[in-house]
């Protein structure tokens, strides 16, 4: 009998969204199961479903075989269910322990009994493999201890099934295969897992069955063993798609962006960036590679003229653009791509075809004597809204109404509507689908076809690998390896110098440092 | 300047200060929950103000003791309508808090004129009655200490020692229960406590009401003994001046009653100074206490960056 099953599920969101239609699932007991799909496809929901956040509007679910409602998440720790979200829910200043026993502490009197909370920790982790100190701060932990802590939390909780949305998103590969190691201990024990997922070689590596959804429907469920990456990503997006992106020879022999000694300093006084020195040619795409917060982002910051820097000096197209603004860098042929779309790509509140020319204000084809040319920027909101396939309504429905890739798309657009002489790109695909991301990672390859200088910083291991000429892999602001991209360069060799581990010899390094 | 050394280190001065720091600390330990609870609460100044007028008005006909009740409840009502608006109605809660302030400044003059047929300036015609004092004069039957011990011990009010007790009952409650640590976790990183069951607003509207019922007290210990009787804008800032105390005494409650000694010894100066220096304006002096917020704020957050550049904080 299966432990969990989910029959006929449907949610519609105020607003008329149908984020579920139909959706079936069935959990064995003692097995990892993946749920994989596109972003968009229904898996969160239907994962806040299982776990009491959201209610469905039609559908029922089965636990050990009797129909259970879950009007809120205690409701469903208390009938078994762990869940470990992507963004964690850990109080930063809190330990260890304290994280994990909050909102269910052991008691002495009318105060918290912290030497059985503390006791009953370290009892878990080891009973798990799942290692890590109870007293420190969360705060000072990498993202991955950080992620046991939040299994432990649901595992204190007498979790029997744990639901791992995107587990493996933030993590380096050396993390992901003690992450994996852990999971196959709590299956040992007896635990089930269900794992979110959208990465196909680890869903294949660590899940005995996948269901897969698309638009808010079940495709199917299949065993592992039964299917390939390639019928898996088929399955996900209704047709073949190729994970590869092919690129054109170019000549690589003017040197766009010159870094010569690079400081930053954050707000705090830590050194972010210690002495960076980096050259993008024209023609080449640089992957900037290291664990989120070893530089990678306050480099391409510092180069787009929105961070100050300490020391060192920053030259685009032959002149010092240390202390230019950032309307004069661009005005050198800079585009940039940032991190997070919402904050710092796009106004949320605009319109599509307000964002397309918010970079183009002196332009005396958008702005004249002072005026928006209203026409013309309609025109050429229809013109990029065509050219990079944007789902929107017209050029004027506000931008914040979009999905995450057609968002995307619009900064996209508005970046490279003009071939750029220098781009910097960071994160271009995060939470955006995989047609979207295809399209974008086509979208750069072609500006570095055309001859775009391109410096690359991503999370995502494949992605870099993917699209980069060279690689660079930073790590506490350092460049600690170099290399040129080849087909036998693994995510395993990057991931050792991504946490540390090793560093290669300036020897090593000069090869792909040109 | 000798005159100024002597009164300072005087028992009178003491207890003076002690008088001055009450209303303040009891504000500052409302302030404290609210703004750890992650429920900033504005209002405080407000709060204060009504407590100190349902104080005053319910004095005039109950015991003394009902009347700081009054005022208390008057505070934690307050604090459950700003929860109501701020929480239930989604309003913005600094918005809402300075709605409260408002209110209380108009509210207060419109009921005082009711209260006492017409005056709109101070509550001078209603026979209020006052918060007693505690007396300890017989510990100044103790050898050699004791006259000393008892000049400075007694005559204090009954919520002075209430306030005292308090920063410990506040620490232990935070630091030491459960619901401390829900408190502080709904206030630092409310996700974590919400995917753990907790309910978050509901922790966040107790925690105003109780922030409210602290004003509310500190209004009744301004208006029963501080002053008794109500004037109109009796609180003077002080609401504000103890949402600087919070942010001074590091979020902690040692550290609150450190800074509302700090804000109340101010006070107390420029109580007794205008005796001494007759040259220099009252108005200056009455100005000290807030240019020492300003001061001290500037002083600690300078301080606070500097310790986590050491650490090494990114």
């Amino acid at each position: 009998m299966a432990l969990l099953e989910a029959i006929g599920i449907g949610k519609t969101y105020p607003g008329g969204v149908v984020a579920n239609d139909g959706v079936n699932l069935v959990i064995e007991p003692g097995e990892v199961h993946a749920v994989v799909g596109e972003n968009g496809a229904g898996k969160s929901t239907l994962m806040k479903i299982l776990f009491g956040i959201e209610q469905p509007n039609a559908g029922t679910l089965l636990l050990d075989g009797k129909p259970v409602k879950f009007a809120n998440p205690r409701e469903a720790i208390d009938a078994g269910i762990g869940m470990v979200f992507q963004h964690f829910s850990l109080v930063p200043s809190f330990s260890v322990y304290e994280n994990v026993v909050l909102g269910s502490e052991p008691k002495a009197g009318i105060r918290l009994d912290r030497h059985k909370a503390i006791a009953e920790v370290e009892a878990l982790s080891e009973k798990f493999r799942l290692k890590v100190d109870p007293l420190p701060p969360v705060r000072t932990l990498p993202v991955g201890q950080q992620q046991r802590v939040e299994i432990l939390k649901a595992l204190y909780r007498n979790a029997r099934i744990l639901i791992l949305d995107e587990p493996t998103a933030v993590l380096a590969p050396q993390e992901v295969q003690e992450l994996f190691v852990a999971i196959r201990s709590l299956v040992a024990q007896g635990k089930t897992v269900i794992f979110i997922a959208h990465k196909l070689p680890e869903v294949l590596e660590i899940s005995d069955s996948i269901t897969v959804m698309r638009q808010g429907k079940t495709v199917g469920q299949v065993k592992t063993r039964e299917v390939t990456e390639k019928s898996l990503a088929a399955m996900m997006v209704g047709r073949e798609v190729s994970l590869r992106v092919e690129r054109k020879a170019t000549d690589q022999s003017e040197r766009v962006a010159a870094v010569t000694g690079l400081r930053v300093v954050n707000a705090r006084g830590t050194e972010v960036v210690a002495g960076l020195d980096l050259n993008v040619h024209a023609g080449e795409i640089v992957g900037l590679v290291g664990v989120e917060g070893n530089g990678q982002a306050e480099t391409l910051e510092a180069i787009t003229g929105l961070r100050s820097i300490a020391g060192g000096d920053i030259q685009v197209a032959g002149r010092n653009v240390s202390s230019m603004s950032v309307l004069e860098r661009r005005g050198l042929g800079l585009a940039s791509i940032p991190e997070d779309r919402i904050a710092e790509g796009l106004a949320t509140g605009a319109s599509v075809a307000e964002n397309l020319v918010a970079t183009r204000l002196n332009d005396p084809r958008y702005v004249r004597s002072g005026l928006l040319d209203l026409k013309a920027i309609r025109a050429n909101a229809q013109k990029l809204i065509e050219r990079f396939s944007i789902r929107v309504g017209g050029p004027s429905s506000a931008v914040g109404t979009l999905s995450g890739g057609n968002m995307q798309k619009v900064v996209v657009a508005r970046e490279l509507s003009e071939q750029p002489k220098l781009l910097l790109v960071n994160q271009p695909t995060r939470g955006v689908d995989l047609g979207a991301t295809q399209f974008i990672w086509r979208t750069i390859t072609d500006a570095r076809d055309a001859g775009a200088a391109v410096l690359l910083s991503s999370a995502d291991l494949s992605e870099l690998l993917a699209l980069s000429d060279r690689l660079i892999v930073l790590y506490r602001g350092k460049i600690v390896a170099a290399f040129i991209n080849q087909p036998d360069l693994s995510p395993e060799t990057l991931g050792a110098y991504m946490l540390g581990l090793s560093t290669q010899t300036s020897e090593e390094m000069q090869v792909a440092l040109k | 300047m000798m005159e100024l050394f002597l009164t300072v280190f005087s028992a009178a001065f003491f207890v003076t200060v002690i008088r001055t720091t009450t209303p303040l600390l009891l504000a500052t330990l409302g302030g404290l929950i609210a703004d750890l609870g992650g429920a900033l609460n504005v209002a405080l100044e407000g709060m204060m103000l009504i407590g100190c007028l349902t104080a005053v008005i319910v004095s005039v006909y109950a015991p003394w003791y009902v009347a700081v009740l009054a005022g208390l409840g008057a505070g934690a009502l307050l604090g459950l309508i700003m929860a109501f608006f701020a929480f239930r109605l989604k309003a913005d809660i600094i918005l809402v808090g300075f709605a409260i302030n408002i209110l209380a400044a108009g509210g207060t003059v419109f009921a005082l004129a009711l209260a006492t047929g017409g005056d709109k300036g101070t509550s001078i015609n209603l026979q209020s009655k006052a918060i007693p004092a505690v007396d300890l004069s017989f510990l100044s039957g103790i050898p050699v200490v004791g006259p000393t011990l008892s000049a400075f011990l007694s005559g204090h009010s009954v919520l002075s020692w209430l306030a005292a007790i308090l920063v410990f009952a506040v620490w232990y409650f935070l630091y030491r229960t459960p619901w401390g640590l829900w408190l502080r976790g709904v206030g630092e990183y409310p996700a974590a406590p919400e995917a753990a069951g907790i309910p978050v607003n509901k922790i966040r509207t107790w925690s105003l009401i109780v922030s409210g019922a602290l004003a509310g007290l500190g209004g009744a210990q301004l208006a029963m003994f501080n002053y008794v009787g109500f004037t109109r804008d009796m609180t003077a800032g002080r609401g504000f001046i103890a949402l600087g105390a919070v942010l001074l005494g590091a979020r902690h409650p040692v550290g609150a009653l450190l800074a509302a000694l700090l804000f109340g010894a101010f006070e107390a100066l420029a109580v007794v100074m205008p005796g001494l220096f007759n040259d220099i304006p009252a108005e200056l002096i009455r100005a000290i206490p807030f240019v020492v917020t300003i001061a001290a704020l500037v002083l600690f957050s300078i301080r606070a960056q500097r310790a986590l550049a050491l650490r090494g904080v990114k």
